[in-house]
């Protein structure tokens, strides 16, 4: 389905290390700017975590990776990908084959079980009901949640909900996984065994890219560290992992 | 107070999508309000309304000049019991030529001064009225065009006047009216009278006010008299099928536009729930909640109403005085003030109780429970289904956007309800129309006879059967009966009865019972004839003319509308009155024959024949349809509106869902699907169950049109809903739940997600 210009994944990545290259990256909401010259770059198999203040511009940044939201000016390129060129669709497009998200509040739909929920972002490519939700079911488990597959969200833990919704974001095997405060809402215990699921992701290969307030979240998954504020970078540092 | 007033200020310009969906709403069924309404006080009684507008005499007399004097007549006027008279005029019978090609005509000729007289205040509908000697003022019914080339007529004595304008009588009072001092110059022996009674709605009240006026005056002083009730009669029997057919279509339109009102309204509350949640919160009282939501939602309805209302009156106007202006010459339609105010109170009364009633629940949430409406854990039947959608086969958008009206049972509900109505309406109209159509065609016989051939002044040339064998020698005539009228005493029956001979076949009628006369003494009537003459197929009665009695008997039952003669064949003819020769040729033309071609080819075989086609202009079926037009768009435009407001109150309610679904890379083009599927299941639901009701209320209305008018329509003009309609007629709901739903779903495809999802 994902037809057209492919030069990354048909040349294995060979032109450009980097899954996510941005440029001088503006963004700016009315009087607000959100985004004010970002340049960023995340080499494959990288885990970054991207902190600052509230409003820094944290999820603005992460929204433009994902191609969710349009930059003011700026180039976003994502695995050859320049987003800027894309249209709605193509974007969809792009968001389904190479873009995981995990979101602070889950965002899962509540009129589906949490298998569903899972086994949609496969079906929405065309995959068949059963094959869907065969993967779904092996993801869940993986991420030890797979008693939990008929459960609806209201009925589930806010930790069970976010590993639900990791599964969900795994679905399509992303090529990078975006999560915008993946343990905010959740409490210390159930936050612990996200970020050890985050870790595990990262330890066989999957980019992250993860915003956080959390500073053990950083310290515990993170490989390298981008603070903002006020829409600009201020620091970048690298991280020994303490795990 | 001011609280109130505050938030909701706030809340319709915060809600601007809902509020001018309300606002459509409500002016799309003001108007529809106002026409329905119009059009059941315009058939209440056009004849009437015209005669009201007219002041149209309830009685004219003409009076023989020699002996009732003219103080006398005067005196008349002042007699108890008439509220109010014109008159004298002088009236005299002339002799006139329209065009010198034409024949000689004979016409009640009235010297008036003015048209608008305190009785029969005559409509000039085109030029003027007579200002002095040398003119004349013909009587017709208005038309689209008027004829040009009257500009001259010639009188009697050969004297030559000009013809200054058209007028009309609902009281038929004169063919013509010339001034006063061109009448003195005619020497009329017979003066007029035009009179309306305090009371004049029965036969015994007109013969009162008869015996009141005339009172006093020697015998033989009245020549002649015409009641009101007899032109009402013929009136009514040439509305009688459009009358009660106009009248049901307007109440439906009413049903419907006030539902769907309704639904819209209390789709506006369910939408708020959150919103009221937060008011009760901040320390909103039930009441001033309620008080919020109510001027919330009134707002735009009583602007919208106001609207609605004026345009309604303006399309009211223009389609019934199309309706009405030919069939009634009632001139321009007005709309009933009771129509407006109707609308203007009725329409946002009902709102405002549509409003309330839903607004009593949100009167009874408690705020959290408000808060949590639409997020809170969902049980039930629904989500097995949509688990189970989400196994089939079906792409994932389409089996989403068929699920999501199950979370929302009441709301798809009421949408449902809406298209269904739609539908039904659709369905009624078509059935309506196409059952008028088909009654009308066959009563008029307009596929059987398209040119009738009169003998012209002077007469015919050729004899009968010459005539017949020319007529149906040339070109284009398909079939050629002869007819011949009788009016004959029909004993023991309420009056005299008009019988048609025919020679030739069965001359096209639609027979509904028995089978069309065949042997001397052999009748067909119609179905009024029976019903009022108690008699049955195979009952006889006795005609007598000229030539003496003779016993027939009822062997066929035939569709006859307005007219209702007693048919009967040659045979019985020669009976009755032997040697007659035909004084009517009824020709069916082969398909595609030139009808004028074919007149023009009469004349020349025989120039003592007049040919002219039967075609109608059709104008108030014309109207007719357009008016059953604009309410079926209306209808499906409300329908459709109802869609969109759901689909708006959806995307509204699960914008956080769809940027989800757009997060995990469902395109735009799949959001489309998904929305659009979602109302197309309803629409498709919507039209399977309006269909029969539509059905149902056709038949009714068939039903309800042939008891008001006596007459029986056969079962294939009401079977009008062959397979392919009825696919048409499904598929029309899933089309305006479609159209409804497409423009909310394509700006749900465009919602930005970032922005979505930071809802919350
Ligand atoms: N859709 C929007 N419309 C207007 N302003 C916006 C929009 N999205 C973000 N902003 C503004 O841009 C700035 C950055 O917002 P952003 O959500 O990126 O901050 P953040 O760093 O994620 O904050 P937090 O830690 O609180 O989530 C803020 O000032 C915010 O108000
Ligand atoms: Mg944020």
């Amino acid at each position: 389905m994902y037809g057209g210009r492919r030069p990354c994944t048909l040349c294995g990545m060979t032109e450009d290390k980097n899954v996510v290259r941005l440029q001088d990256v503006r963004k700016e909401y009315g009087d607000t700017t959100a985004l004010d010259g970002v340049n960023l770059e995340i080499r494959a198999g990288e885990a970054v975590a991207v902190m600052g203040p509230s409003g820094c511009g944290k999820s603005t940044l992460l929204n433009m990776v994902a191609g969710l939201d349009r930059p003011t000016s700026g180039t976003v390129v994502v695995q050859g990908e320049d987003l800027g060129e894309l249209n709605e669709t193509r974007r969809a497009l792009f968001r389904r084959h190479r873009i995981g998200m995990v979101f602070q509040f889950f965002n899962l739909l509540d009129d589906l079980p949490a298998l569903d929920n899972v086994a949609l972002a496969a079906q929405l490519v065309g995959t068949p009901a059963r094959q869907a939700r065969a993967r779904a079911l092996e993801l869940l488990g993986e991420l030890g949640v797979a008693d939990r597959r008929n459960l609806y969200p209201a009925t589930l833990s806010g930790g069970e909900r976010q590993r639900v919704a990791v599964a969900r974001a795994l679905m399509n095997r992303p090529a990078l996984l975006l999560a915008d405060e993946p343990t905010g809402a959740l409490d210390s215990r159930s936050g612990e065994q996200v970020m050890d699921l985050l870790l595990d992701l990262n330890q066989i290969g999957q980019t992250l890219l993860i915003v956080t307030h959390d500073q053990r979240l950083a310290d515990r998954c993170a490989s390298r560290v981008v603070e903002l504020a006020d829409g600009r970078v201020i620091r970048e540092r690298a991280l020994e992992r303490t795990a | 107070m001011s609280a109130v007033w505050r938030a909701a200020r706030a809340a319709v310009r915060r809600r601007r999508l809902q509020t001018t969906v309300i606002g459509i709403v409500v002016g799309l069924s003001s108007m529809l309000i106002v026409v329905g309404l119009a059009l059941v006080g315009a058939t209440f009684g056009p004849f009437d309304q015209a005669y009201t507008q007219q002041q149209g005499a309830h009685l004219v007399a003409s009076f023989d000049g020699g002996k009732a004097t003219g103080a006398a007549l005067a005196d008349s006027a002042h007699r108890s019991g008439v509220s109010a008279a014109a008159g004298p005029f002088g009236q005299a019978t002339v002799e006139m030529t329209i065009a010198p090609d034409q024949p000689r005509m004979v016409m009640t000729v009235v010297g008036r001064d003015r048209p608008d007289t305190a009785v029969d205040k005559v409509h000039v509908w085109q030029g003027r009225w007579v200002a002095g000697p040398g003119e004349i003022v013909i009587d017709a019914e208005p038309t689209a065009d008027p004829p040009s080339r009257l500009d001259t007529v010639t009188l009697g004595d050969g004297r030559t006047v000009k013809v200054v304008g058209f007028a009309y009588t609902v009281s038929h009072s004169a063919q013509a009216w010339v001034s006063s001092e061109e009448m003195r110059a005619l020497r009329p022996t017979t003066q007029q009278m035009l009179y309306r009674f305090t009371a004049a709605a029965t036969a015994a009240e007109i013969s009162a006010g008869q015996a009141a006026v005339t009172a006093g005056m020697p015998a033989g002083a009245l020549l002649g008299t015409q009641s009101y009730l007899t032109l009402r009669a013929n009136a009514e029997l040439s509305a009688g099928i459009f009358v009660p057919f106009l009248m049901i279509f307007g109440c439906f339109g009413l049903v419907v536009a006030v539902l769907i009102v309704a639904n819209v309204i209390s789709g506006a509350v369910v939408a708020g729930l959150r919103h009221i949640g937060v008011l009760k919160a901040l320390g909103f009282t039930p009441n001033q909640v309620m008080a919020v939501y109510l001027t919330m939602v009134l707002l735009p309805t009583v602007a919208a109403a106001v609207l609605g209302t004026i345009l309604g009156n303006v399309l009211a106007m223009t389609v019934l005085s199309s309706a009405f202006f030919e069939s009634y010459g009632a001139g321009a339609f007005h709309v009933a003030p009771w129509v407006t105010i109707t609308a203007l109170l009725g329409v946002p009364v009902l709102v405002g109780l549509t409003a309330l009633l839903s607004s009593v629940r949100a009167r009874r949430l408690s705020a959290v429970e408000a808060i949590s409406a639409g997020s809170a854990p969902r049980r039930g039947r629904g989500l097995l289904v949509q688990r189970w959608l989400g196994g089939t086969r079906l792409p994932r958008a389409v089996s989403l956007g068929v699920g999501l009206p199950l979370a929302r049972p009441a709301r798809s509900a009421l949408t449902s309800a809406a298209v269904l109505l739609g539908v039904a309406g659709v369905t009624v109209a078509i059935g309506l129309s196409g059952s008028v159509t088909a009654y009308v065609d066959a009563d008029t016989r307009a596929d059987a006879v398209q040119v009738e051939v009169r003998p012209a002044r002077g007469g015919p040339t050729l004899g009968d059967q010459a005539d017949e064998s020319m007529l149906r020698a040339l070109p284009g005539a398909e079939r050629v009966v002869a007819r011949k009228e009788l009016t004959m005493r029909w004993i023991g029956g309420p009056g005299p009865a008009e019988v048609r001979f025919y020679r030739g076949s069965d001359a096209g009628y639609e027979m509904l019972k028995g089978r069309w006369p065949t042997a001397a003494g052999e009748v067909a009537v119609s179905s009024r004839f029976l019903t009022q003459s108690g008699l049955a197929l195979g009952g006889t009665f006795t005609l007598e003319g000229d030539g003496g009695r003779l016993p027939v008997r009822v062997v066929g039952e035939v569709l006859m509308g307005a007219a209702e003669p007693v048919l009967a064949n040659w045979a019985t003819l020669t009976r009755m009155a032997p040697g007659s020769r035909a004084d009517a040729y009824e020709v069916k033309l082969a398909a595609g024959a030139d009808d004028s071609a074919y007149v023009a080819a009469v004349t020349a075989g025989d120039p003592g024949l007049r040919a002219r086609p039967t075609r109608v202009p059709g104008s108030v079926i014309a109207a007719i349809y357009s008016t059953i037009t604009v309410l079926t768009l209306l209808l499906g435009a409300v329908a459709a509106l109802g869609v969109f407001n759901t689909v708006v109150l959806n995307v509204r309610e699960r914008r956080r869902d769809l940027g989800t679904l757009k997060s995990i890379g469902m395109t735009p083009r799949q959001v489309v699907l998904m929305m659009v599927t979602s109302m197309a299941a309803l629409g498709l639901a919507g039209g399977l169950a309006g269909i029969p009701i539509g059905v149902v209320f056709q038949r009714y209305a068939m039903n309800a049109i042939a008891h008001a008018a006596q007459i029986v329509i056969p079962d294939h003009m009401l079977d009008l809903y062959s397979a392919p309609i009825v696919v048409l007629l499904v598929l029309a709901g899933a089309v305006i739940a479609a159209a409804g739903a497409f423009l909310p779903s394509r700006s749900a495809a465009r919602l930005t997600i970032a922005d979505a999802l930071r809802t919350e």
